[in-house]
């Protein structure tokens, strides 16, 4: 999907969407101002965008044991079972259930086909690659160009080997922060400039730093000749890494804006490693207070936080199965048509979902909160995970996306690409971007309801 | 129309393009050509990246940070490896990492050891003393000589640096950062020549050469009579190319590089994330989780290195290392003085060979239970090559008993007696069940939920009871050496074998067990065939020369001189 954001897509989407949805539009404005959002003293608000992924999705089984979709579609949504976390924040995120991931022939990848899908579009090939970008890191190009960190990505899951679901390629993932004292010192430690100071200095030794950039960038040309493709494509991002690096220098050396909302955290503490469904929950809230620190100060505004991954190891302390386990071998109880444990488990972890926004709506910015102003894409890798089913994969927009996200409504559409969520992302972010997805994961249709 | 210019606008901000197609419609270069062609680039790993910068600046030069998470293809990080780039927050880490070496370098104490001149003026810029700095290092760095324009390149950087701070080492220090954020050292470019015996075929050229060899041997890059003898192209004659394999494999060296190689293959990185559930395994932490690693590497390079025994001994032995932390697990006393006693298991502890020490059994479990089939699949995958494809999507596990009765065999037996489950479970689980006497940090027991364990296992014809019967069958398997061939090729060469490989490879096999199944003997017998330097050139490979792309510029001046009177 190298077209995506290409002005030929941007303009065939138009023509096919029509008028209704030309509301998605003009969008450059929206990366630019926020909408019209303003600061007390009339500095712009930016929109934010995250994605948020945890995994073995919810409880919605065949028999209909129902535990998270909402009985009606539309607005004021009633909270199901699993979704009892999101209540203190239920008017800002809207849910999607229904929407299913398509592999036109292509084997379900279990615990993979489901988020590579949501993410590039296209059912992937192999386990462990996407067959193109994720859409992350479009938006980060496009609104996280002009903050000290292009994109913070986060694993709080403390088990095996830190996962990322965002690339630029398809092959090589970013690398997570694990820890919030990892997270702490990123966004906070050297480097870290205080856009409240009012003795700002521009540091001499960046303008050094600078220097040792352009003598490895002299050389990109004869690197560059002779190499196969492959090796092109790993070269350019690594090029890209640079160019991204000069630019978080250029930032540096600029004085920052006014940001009233920035409160400077002081160091947390290490936690503890292990993978319990409470020590997740504690670390995954501890680093979403960080990053909406780190988002209120302007140090990025583009995240990918992964709460579990998607074969998750979590487990309730002394129990001798994982999470993960238990999804696949606890009976379906007769009577209440679902796994209860399972069901339970799926509530502790969308906890931390929910702890998670929570943090976000916590801090004022201008005359709403960072929730109002950000747009947090939230889905898993599979839908019912006792089959591995990427059938009615749970999915939500929360954020109100500076005003332009109609959220607290529950959208419900069988059989749907999950693409359509995703497309609608983009264009409540104001990206530029008609269609989405190959295949019949092809769209070109965003989820009109929730734009405002 | 303002909302069409800002589209455009933006599309330019995107820093990602595929790379477009011309690349594709190149042809393959050819040898004919009498050009370079670049064909492969490798990612440093972590422990290749820390190896090489004791080797050139000292193993007093403290190096922390975090590196880039590797990923394992084909079995091996090393395939993984030729296939990565960077991330911007890696290529972060990599920049706060270089600078930090930079500083010790060129520190106050150091740099009268480490710069090989004095400047002029050392509150300015010199040239002269800058270049002899750099192309010394460069050299080691880049595992070849610096091209003039890297080289000039990095004296601007230093001259610069002087400049601005009035300190000659201040910009010493900065041009050494950016040969070590350089992607010619953060990655090893394998480039190919014509061969001037053979013009039809390319050829690795002797720089490539000398780096498989010495990431091979030593997982560090080249030393000095190692580049040297690629300068002067003995490394291209098999008695050049002898002489300095036989140097490096009697090197203390040799131990790194097959540490880093077992630990690869054994998958021991996993370690780095190891968790297990405390109330369930309280005896394990992080000083267990490293020292188990540590056990297996030690009782591997032992045996194998030390005392160059049968590689088929690795799943019988009773001999090992044990520490105080692991001493605890193992519940046997703990009597020596220093931090490793060398130890041998009793009969009684069931115990032997790598497959029944700590870290293959906690490693291959659950946080809170031992699991036969995750065990099963990596016996396979890691010593006879063999992998388990991922279960179907929407397998029913609801028979499957709850884990509070019964032993876990009980329950397995619901998966070998269904018919979709059977073709993979019937080879795997039977060799995790044979373990089952180890829980999962690796304590021995014989029950689980009061029922006693049964420890037999059935594959096709054969029997054999628990990890020693399991042991012995893996030591009499012939996929088990041959799989070690291919791992070990496949690593050096940082490539999946192909069809076109396999005649190799069983020759390999055949003359590994003529040998005794030596593992030294196996790394010099693959690392000195020319399949090893076999050139595999990638498609849409443009060609030229370092010649030619310094003349390349004379062309498009050309075109402009015409449009440009």
């Amino acid at each position: 999907m190298s077209s995506f954001f290409d002005r030929r897509s941007f303009l065939r989407g138009m023509l096919r969407r029509g008028t209704a949805v030309c509301v998605a539009l003009p969008v450059l404005d929206q990366f630019l101002n926020g909408n019209g959002v303003a600061y007390a003293d009339g500095a712009k608000i930016p929109v934010r965008f995250g994605t948020y992924f945890w995994g073995l999705g919810l409880t919605d089984t065949p028999t209909g044991g129902t535990r998270w979709v909402p009985s009606k579609s539309g607005p004021g949504y009633e909270i199901m079972p699993e979704l009892e976390s999101l209540k203190p924040v239920k008017d800002k995120v809207s849910v999607f259930s229904g929407f299913r991931a398509i592999g036109d022939g292509r084997p379900n990848l279990v615990h993979w086909s489901g988020h590579a899908s949501i993410l590039s579009g296209v059912a992937p090939g192999v386990s462990g690659r996407f067959d193109g970008p994720s859409f992350d890191t479009k938006i980060a190009d496009a609104i996280g160009t002009s903050t000290r960190f292009k994109v913070i990505d986060i694993d709080a899951s403390m088990s095996r080997q830190p996962v990322s679901y965002s690339t630029p390629t398809g092959v090589t993932f970013a690398m997570p922060e694990t820890t919030p004292l990892a997270l702490y010192a990123r966004l906070f430690g050297a480097g870290f400039q205080d856009p409240n100071s009012d003795n700002w200095q521009p540091d001499p030794s960046i303008m050094l730093r600078q220097s040792v950039l352009s003598a490895v960038k002299d050389q990109r040309q004869a690197l560059m000749s002779g190499v196969g493709k492959s090796d092109q494509i790993k070269l350019d991002q690594y090029f890209t890494s640079v160019r991204e690096m000069e630019n978080q220098l250029a930032i540096q050396l600029e004085k920052p804006e006014k940001r009233e909302a920035c409160a400077v955290p002081t160091a947390p503490k290490d936690v503890p490693h292990n993978a319990s469904v409470d020590s997740v929950r504690a670390n995954t809230k501890a680093m979403a207070k960080l990053l909406a620190l780190g988002l209120a100060c302007n140090q990025t505004r583009v995240f990918n936080f992964v709460h579990t991954a998607g074969i998750s190891e979590a487990y309730i302390a002394g129990e001798s199965k994982i999470y993960h386990q238990i999804t696949h071998d606890e009976p379906t109880d007769a009577k209440l048509g679902y796994q209860p444990e399972t069901s339970m488990l799926a509530g502790l972890v969308m906890q931390a979902f929910g702890d998670f926004l929570v943090e976000l709506d916590g801090i004022k910015e201008g005359e709403g909160t960072l929730l109002d102003n950000s747009l947090i894409m939230a889905f898993s890798d599979t839908g019912y995970a006792k089959i591995h089913s990427i059938e009615n994969i749970p999915m939500f927009l929360a954020g109100k996306a500076g005003g332009r996200h109609k959220a607290g409504q529950h959208v419900h559409a069988t059989g749907e690409s999950v693409t359509r969520v995703s497309l609608t992302a983009q264009q409540l972010i104001g990206a530029p971007v008609g269609e989405f997805g190959t295949g019949s994961m092809r769209t070109a249709r965003p989820i009109t309801e929730v734009i405002a | 129309m303002a909302g069409l210019a800002a589209v455009g606008a933006l599309t330019l901000v995107g820093g990602f393009a595929l790379v477009t197609s011309s690349a594709a419609q190149t042809p393959p270069p050819k040898p004919s050509d009498g050009l370079t062609t670049k064909v492969a680039l490798r990612r440093v790993t972590e422990t290749q990246y820390r190896h090489t910068i004791a080797d050139v600046f000292g193993p007093e030069i403290k190096i922390s940070a975090r590196f880039e998470p590797e990923q394992r293809v084909d079995m091996l990080l090393a395939i993984g490896s030729a296939q990565l780039s960077l991330t911007s927050s890696g290529f972060e880490q990599y920049f706060a990492l270089a600078t930090s070496i930079s500083d010790q370098v060129v520190s106050e104490k150091q740099r009268t050891t480490s710069v090989p001149c004095k400047p002029a003026d050392p509150a300015g810029a010199d040239d002269a003393c800058a270049r002899r700095f750099l192309t010394a290092y460069g050299e080691r760095l880049f595992r070849r000589p610096l091209t003039e324009s890297e080289v000039l390149a990095r004296l601007r950087t230093a001259a610069a640096g002087a400049k601005q701070s009035g300190d000659f080492y201040a910009g010493l220090k900065l041009s050494l950062t950016s040969l070590l954020l350089a992607p010619e050292f953060l990655f090893r470019v394998e480039t190919a020549e014509p061969d001037p015996a053979n013009p039809q075929e390319f050829r690795l050229d002797a720089y490539t050469k000398a780096s498989r060899l010495s990431f091979l041997l030593w997982d560090s890059a080249p030393d000095q009579e190692l580049l040297a003898a690629a300068r002067s192209g003995a490394i291209h004659t098999q008695d050049g190319l002898t002489k300095q394999l036989n140097r490096m494999i009697s090197s203390p060296r040799f131990e790194d590089g097959a540490r880093a190689f077992f630990t690869d293959m054994l998958q021991l990185d996993g370690f780095e994330n190891l968790v297990k559930d405390p109330t369930i395994y309280p005896k394990f932490n992080q000083t267990v989780s490293d020292s188990a690693k540590e056990q297996t590497l030690r009782t591997t390079v032992d045996l194998l290195v030390d005392k160059r025994r049968d590689y088929r001994d690795l799943f019988t032995s009773n001999e090992t290392f044990i520490n105080r932390p692991l001493a605890s697990v193992y519940q046997i006393p703990f009597a020596s003085s220093g931090d490793w006693a060398p130890y041998t298991f009793p009969l009684s502890s069931e115990r032997s060979g790598i497959l029944t020490e700590v870290a293959f059994l906690s490693l291959f479990a659950h946080p809170g239970s031992s699991s036969p089939t995750r065990r099963g699949i990596k016996v396979r995958e890691i010593f006879t090559c063999q992998v388990t494809p991922d279960p179907p999507a929407d397998v029913d596990f609801s028979k499957v008993q709850a884990s509070t009765t019964g032993t876990v065999r009980e329950r397995l037996l619901n998966h070998m007696g269904t018919a979709g489950c059977a073709s993979c479970h019937r080879p795997i689980d039977p060799l995790g069940l044979a373990l089952e006497h180890f829980d999962g940090l690796g304590q021995l027991r014989t029950m689980e939920n009061g029922a006693a364990i049964d420890v037999n296992a059935e594959l096709g014809s054969v029997k054999f009871e628990g990890a020693q019967g399991l042991g012995q069958y893996l030591h009499d398997n012939p996929r088990v050496p041959a799989c070690l061939v291919r791992n070990v090729f496949a690593y050096g060469v940082g490539r999946k074998p192909d069809a076109q490989d396999a005649d190799y490879l069983r020759g390999q096999a055949t003359a590994f067990a003529n040998d005794g199944y030596r593992f030294p003997d196996l790394v010099v017998q693959i690392a000195s065939s020319p399949q090893f330097f076999k050139v595999a050139v990638p498609n849409g490979a443009e060609r030229t020369s370092l010649a030619a792309a310094a003349t390349a510029p004379l062309k498009t001046s050309k075109t402009s001189e015409g449009a440009n009177p």
